[in-house]
């Protein structure tokens, strides 16, 4: 952009100056309240179990103890915890998109009868929230209908209410539609079967907005605490977030916070390394409906 | 070349509607149909399991009494009526409105003038994006541990820094009037960012040529905002009040983990009383009432939501 409400030249004069040096203040000092957890917890970490309560407002250590790190990891058993994660979020967000995928590409392209009726019935899990639904929810991961089988304590009761997920499908239905029916109708004329159209045409050319809705998905899963915290109870299955909360008391703090920055690594390196995508996504989500 | 299905008619062309029953038609389109159909099976599959049962089973539970075993019973309104004598009900709904109402304050405006800042500054606005965007993507059960050392009465660096300021110190977890404001400040932490960058988006599609224009006829930067920059804000501002009220109402991750109700019932919230009846209570009816009547509140707000949202796409 060349110019805001200020031009370019307003901002040379004094009062734009000032101003320019004003809004830089405020901007870094928010942005000094937005890391200040991130490095509260880092150096908290680097500190001894009995200088952290010390009095005063000291906020690096006197000498960092970088083995608090490897020993958070060990005691922790964070390998383990992060394997846990990586496999949930990571089966949850194929599963999502690849289901939302097949789905979108039949209301879009396929045209089935009644797609409209089941397009409304999609979108309308978007309007109640899932906490007002969540009771009945686990009491069908605890016993699926019919065949009576519980997923508790399996993967499975997180990686299939987590590939629920009307907005993907939406999403992905509003991008197909933009797809000119002339490329599928001269594959069909090729001999070209549904789901090689869909391998071949459509999934390459919304590449793009798969990988928005990949990181959306990865982040948001991850975050996710009330479900694996009442569907996995066996400790070793747990992800980081649950696992972390339950078992933090038991240790000092200053292991908590080694721990927790641990933690928060992964979700903090995929937002900085692939911003460029959360970006848009921020702004899909924000005019969705 | 005259049949309507031939290779050259566009498939739009294509009769879609036979005027009468026409098996030949059907025969046509039968195995296009299941083709769809397959595609659609594994969503179907998922949402009728995991979002259309439970909505249908949370309503009729709600009428029902439920017991450990799975065995219901109908009980008529006798959980509404239950629920409106429990004085957890004024409480839980009391504390989520005055939730939203300090979220409000602390956090809606906040993003706003940030995004009005950052769209000014012609260099680093990469850098503040990243900056503001990393909380959200923090989970709510790993920042609890670090806010609550944060918030610790006697070691946490929030007192420390009172105390150096000649302040006493402050219970921001335990206190009644504090609890509530320190959780939503957790929770504006967490959120701001987000809020920002859909602010500084919509921002960036002001015409240039509006400020040029205003700065012509001798319009103050301060006009220039307040003519400019928020009327184009409106629709979106509209937007992201309903929902950040539909976001608090349902606040849950937070108290449960950083107060678990406390001081007293202060940050007990209707999701959190949800849970504790159902899964601490074991009572799955009732809970399911406090689910309908949580239902009912949000579906107005998503009404309202919806119906801003389409005069937002409706203007562009």
């Amino acid at each position: 952009m060349d110019r805001g409400f200020l031009s370019n030249i307003e901002l040379r004069t004094t009062s734009g100056r000032l101003y320019y040096a004003l809004a830089m203040v405020i901007l870094l000092a928010v942005a000094v309240v937005a890391l200040f957890p991130f490095f509260f917890a880092f150096t908290s970490g680097l500190k001894g179990s009995t200088e952290i309560f010390a009095a005063g407002l000291d906020l690096f250590p006197a000498s960092p103890r970088w083995e608090n790190y490897t020993n958070a990891w060990t005691m922790f058993d964070m390998s383990r915890l992060f394997g846990n994660s990586i496999l949930i979020t990571g089966v949850s967000v194929i599963l999502r998109l690849t289901i939302s995928a097949a789905a979108a590409f039949s209301l879009s392209k396929l045209k089935p009868f009644g797609g409209r009726i089941i397009t409304l019935g999609f979108l309308l899990t978007l309007m109640i929230p899932s906490i007002a639904y969540f009771v009945p929810l686990y009491t069908t991961i605890a016993r699926l209908p019919i065949i009576n089988v519980s997923l508790l304590n399996t993967y499975w009761g997180l990686w299939l209410p987590y590939s629920v997920d009307a907005f993907s499908i939406f999403v992905l239905k509003t991008f197909f539609d933009r797809i000119p029916q002339d490329l599928l109708d001269s594959a069909r004329v090729d001999g070209a079967t549904a789901l090689q159209m869909l391998r071949h045409i459509i999934l390459p050319l919304s590449r793009s907005i798969l990988i928005v809705l990949c990181v959306l998905a990865f982040v948001g899963l991850w975050k996710d605490f009330l479900l694996p915290y009442l569907v996995i109870t066996d400790p070793s299955r747990q992800p980081i977030t649950v696992r972390l909360f339950y078992i933090a008391d038991d240790y000092s703090v200053n292991l908590q916070m080694a721990a927790s920055f641990v933690a928060l690594l992964p979700p903090l390196l995929i937002a900085i390394l692939l911003q460029r995508y959360m970006k848009v996504g921020l702004t899909l989500g924000g005019v969705k409906g | 070349m005259n049949s309507p299905y031939s290779l050259d008619t566009p498939i739009e062309q294509l009769p879609t509607k036979p005027k009468h029953f026409d098996l030949s038609r059907l025969r046509l389109a039968l195995p296009r149909q299941i083709t769809a159909y397959l595609f659609l099976l594994p969503a179907l599959i998922v949402f009728a399991l995991f979002a259309w049962l439970p909505i249908v089973k949370s309503v009729e539970m709600s009428f029902q009494h439920v017991t450990l075993g799975g065995e219901s019973t109908w009980v008529g309104l006798e959980n509404f009526s239950l629920m409106l004598k429990d004085p957890a009900f004024a409480i839980a709904w009391r504390n989520a409105f005055e939730f939203t109402s300090w979220s409000l304050m602390l956090g809606f405006i906040v993003p706003i003038v940030i995004a009005l800042l950052v769209a000014e500054i012609r260099a680093g606005k990469g850098f503040f994006r990243v900056v503001y965007f990393l909380p959200t993507v923090v989970p709510a059960a790993v920042a609890v541990i670090i806010w609550r050392f944060i918030y610790d009465p006697d070691a946490g660096v929030l007192n420390e820094i009172l105390i150096a300021l000649g302040l006493p110190r402050q219970f921001w977890l335990q206190d009644v009037g504090l609890a509530k404001p320190s959780l939503v400040a957790v929770m504006t932490w967490a959120g701001f960012g987000t809020t920002a960058l859909i602010y500084l988006a919509s921002l960036q599609d002001v015409s240039q040529d509006l400020y040029e224009a205003a700065e012509l006829d001798g319009a103050t930067p301060l006009r220039r905002i307040w003519h400019i920059s928020l009327p184009h804000l409106y629709p979106v501002m509209s937007l992201m009040f309903v929902l950040q009220i539909i976001a608090v109402v349902q606040i849950f991750t937070e108290p449960f983990l950083l107060t678990s109700g406390g001081p007293g019932r202060e940050t007990l919230t209707p999701a959190m009383n949800i849970y504790n009846r159902a899964f601490i209570r074991l009572d799955m009816g009732y809970a399911s009432a406090w689910s309908v009547t949580m239902i009912v509140v949000l579906a107005v707000f998503s009404i309202i939501y919806q119906l801003v949202n389409r005069r937002l796409s409706a203007d562009r």
